[in-house]
């Protein structure tokens, strides 16, 4: 028996439902009943129910794209600042796509401290050590451009589904946009106004996730931007 | 301070209060911008603002747990929150309030789901009237939810005491220094179990009951004040509406 | 712990410096939004919160009774104090004042002590022996950026908005406070100079001076920071604009 509807806002320890259902994440189970373990959107599809949380912090997975940037290195690689609780581990063969013999090669000529790096989640042990692999197309070291966070919850609707929503940026503003699974997202355009007006956006997004007509409200307000509004 | 002569007179006690009546709160959730989650509460006189970083990279590294979070907690007062300037800086009161404050919240949040990191809790006095410990918990609840931890249930708050032989809720700073006794709860609301309580003064078996009692009535209302707070931040009508 | 700067943005910043711009939109001598909050706390004889951008430090004054120097057995005390609590930012740890609280707790004392905006030589209760301690206690809520100049604002604003203290003793008709000292931050990165840096902005910066100066423009405290180095043209424009965004914050203090 459901207690509460679609898309309902739902706060930590509010019944959900009672009886055997599926959880997909922001709930638990307390004998018979289901209830919410976050703040979030309640989401129930026949037997299954999820809470999609409005905050929260961003955990690796497994395929996951994301943006990090190096903030320690070791003998054959470097530790990437991932916006996570848990950093990502980077060696030198899976920035390169080849076997590196370190005692010949200097890896730092590679990255730098601060460096940014678009990657992907290669791998997540028990003990939530990240591997990252960074050597397919569209990965290895960014240059240029802005890079802005907001928060991880969020990337799904920054990305829209199929990727309506970013792809309507991209037309709108002529701005080149890559959207990380861990909030971090990088924007490349030639006109400053408009990648400022990105930048407001992304966080309206951020801000309005939860509501309905979003994707319009962004549209109409770079369009505004783009023909000289404030 | 001087002593009052009297705590309650007619029924009412010294801010206009009955026995059985909550101080008014005001809670606000997600007021800071770089802590993870966020909460300010108004509790009568008290002004409390708790913040909660985390989870995150757990420093220093050999406290890092290897299955679970570590959840930490720092209750700290501000050197103006009081009538005589607190010195800045850790003492005794301060530790052990840290500990219980802590303790009430390491049955509800899921610490198992963040190996090796830790969840910050802080809590900052700003203005103090007794019942700082309780409205910090308040707050602090707020601001786990609002950073998007996974808890089973929300903890609640209140300090009940005895003052000339009647069971009060809520004691503001007379009721605390002159009354008999002072006795914070905290509970689980869902559940209705209870995850602080301290005591200090007497009170006969059948008057600790009905504390106890009074202080989980009390907590249900305030549970409801920290609900309508964490609604409150979503319910903001997007531009253009 | 430090934060580490992301060379995007490192780059970013730097490239719009070079053409007059910052990230948030801002001139190069413009503040942020700026509110001054007085009265709020209670349980202390003043009080200011000041929010710049979102940048929030609250300072509480209280006066108490207590021993004087005994090279000025006639003089009050004051004592300025600075949190940065872990509260503020996931960089400050807690544990004894570090160098950057110890910093910027010295440099708003200047401020205040050097223009002599406390008339302390009326805060003697009994010479030698018993005279008014002013304590301002800076509280570093949310830390965004430029820390010193909104714990600047908020110890005077909160020195200003004491009525006549309440406390046990106290004889005088009001508290005295007579100047308005502001302090006012410039970043330097690249070569050019920005007032009110943003956090970002502090990460990359190169060095900064912070000015504080009194209504007359004469100039109370300085101080140079970073590991970058400022010329004498540079130091001078400092002075202009921070003599200028001075009298733009002493607005709030009306």
């Amino acid at each position: 028996m459901l207690h509460v509807q679609n898309r309902e806002l739902v706060i930590p320890g509010q019944l959900l439902a009672e009886g055997s259902y599926l959880l997909y994440g922001g709930a638990f189970k307390e004998g018979k009943n289901v209830y919410s373990s976050v703040v979030g959107l309640a989401e129930v599809r026949g037997q299954d129910i999820r809470v999609i949380p409005l905050q929260g912090c961003y955990i690796p997975q497994r395929g996951d794209f994301v943006i990090g940037v190096v903030v320690d290195k070791h003998s054959s690689g470097w530790i990437l600042d991932l916006n996570s609780p848990y950093a990502g581990n980077l060696f030198v063969s899976s920035l390169l796509d080849r076997k590196v013999d370190l005692d010949r090669e200097d890896i730092s000529q590679y990255l730098k401290m601060g460096d940014v790096v678009a990657a992907e989640v290669a791998d997540v042990d028990e003990r939530m050590r990240v591997l990252l692999e960074a050597s397919g197309p569209g990965m290895g070291k960014v240059t240029g451009g802005k890079l802005m966070e907001i928060a991880p919850t969020k990337i799904p609707r920054v990305i829209g589904k199929k990727g309506s929503m970013s792809a309507m940026i991209q037309d709108t503003s002529g701005c080149r946009l890559r959207a990380g699974q861990n909030g971090r997202i990088m924007i490349w355009g030639n006109d400053p106004r408009m990648v400022r007006a990105v930048v407001e956006a992304l966080l309206m997004i951020e801000r309005e996730a939860h509501t309905s007509g979003l994707t319009d409200r962004v549209h109409q307000f770079l369009e505004k931007i783009k023909s000289g509004g404030e | 301070m001087e002593k009052p002569e009297k705590l309650i007179v007619d029924g009412k006690r010294l801010d206009g209060r009955g026995p059985e009546e909550l101080r008014p709160i005001k809670i606000q959730a997600g007021v800071l911008k770089r802590a993870d989650g966020s909460a300010y509460i108004e509790v009568g006189n008290n002004k409390v603002l708790a913040a909660v970083y985390g989870p995150r990279e757990m420093h220093p590294r050999h406290l890092q747990q290897p299955d679970t979070a570590v959840l930490r907690c720092k209750y700290n007062m501000a050197p103006f929150s009081v009538d005589d300037r607190k010195r800045p800086g850790p003492d005794r009161r301060s530790v052990e309030i840290s500990k219980v404050i802590r303790e009430a919240f390491e049955p509800v949040v899921f610490t198992k789901l963040y190996p090796r990191s830790g969840i910050d809790v802080f809590i900052e006095i700003l203005q103090a009237d007794a019942g700082t410990r309780t409205a910090g918990i308040n707050a602090a609840a707020v601001a786990l939810a609002d950073a998007g931890i996974p808890m089973r249930d929300l903890v609640t708050s209140v300090s009940v005491g005895k003052v000339e032989d009647t069971i009060v809720l809520d004691l503001i700073k007379e009721e605390d220094q002159y009354g008999t006794t002072d006795m914070p709860v905290a509970m689980l609301p869902r559940k209705k179990v209870i995850t602080l309580l301290q005591m200090d003064g007497h009170l006969t078996q059948e008057e600790f009951e009905r504390a106890l009692a009074l202080a989980m009535r009390g907590c249900e209302q305030i549970y409801e004040t920290q609900k309508a707070a964490l609604r409150a931040k979503y319910a903001t009508k997007p531009e253009g509406e | 712990m430090y934060e580490i700067v992301s060379s995007v943005k490192r780059d970013y910043i730097a490239d719009l410096a070079r053409q007059n711009k910052r990230t948030d939109g801002r001139t190069l001598d413009q503040l942020r939004e700026v509110s001054v909050e007085t009265g709020l706390i209670k349980s202390a004889q003043g009080s200011a919160l000041v929010k710049m951008g979102n940048t929030q430090v609250l300072a509480g004054v209280k006066i108490e009774k207590g021993e004087p120097f005994p090279d000025t057995p006639d003089s009050g005390v004051l004592i300025v104090n600075a949190e940065l609590r872990p509260i503020a930012a996931p960089t400050f740890e807690l544990g004894p004042p570090n160098e950057n609280s110890i910093e910027l707790a010295r440099v708003v004392d200047r401020g205040i002590r050097e223009s002599e905006s406390i008339a302390l030589d009326k805060l003697s209760i009994t010479s030698g022996e018993e005279v008014w301690m002013v304590y301002i206690d800076l509280h570093a809520l949310d830390h965004d950026g430029n820390l010193l100049d909104a714990s600047s604002l908020a110890a005077i604003a909160a020195l200003w908005s004491i009525k006549k203290p309440e406390i046990e003793g106290w004889t005088l008709d009001e508290f005295p406070i007579q100047k308005k000292p502001i302090a006012v931050t410039v970043a330097k990165i690249g070569d050019k100079l920005m007032v009110d840096p943003s956090l970002d902005e502090e990460n990359v910066m190169d060095a900064r001076l912070t000015i504080a100066t009194t209504e007359d423009g004469s100039i109370c405290a300085m101080q140079k920071g970073g590991t970058g180095y400022l010329t004498v043209e540079e130091i001078k424009a400092a002075y202009e604009l921070a003599r200028a965004k001075a009298a733009e914050l002493r607005e709030h203090l009306k």
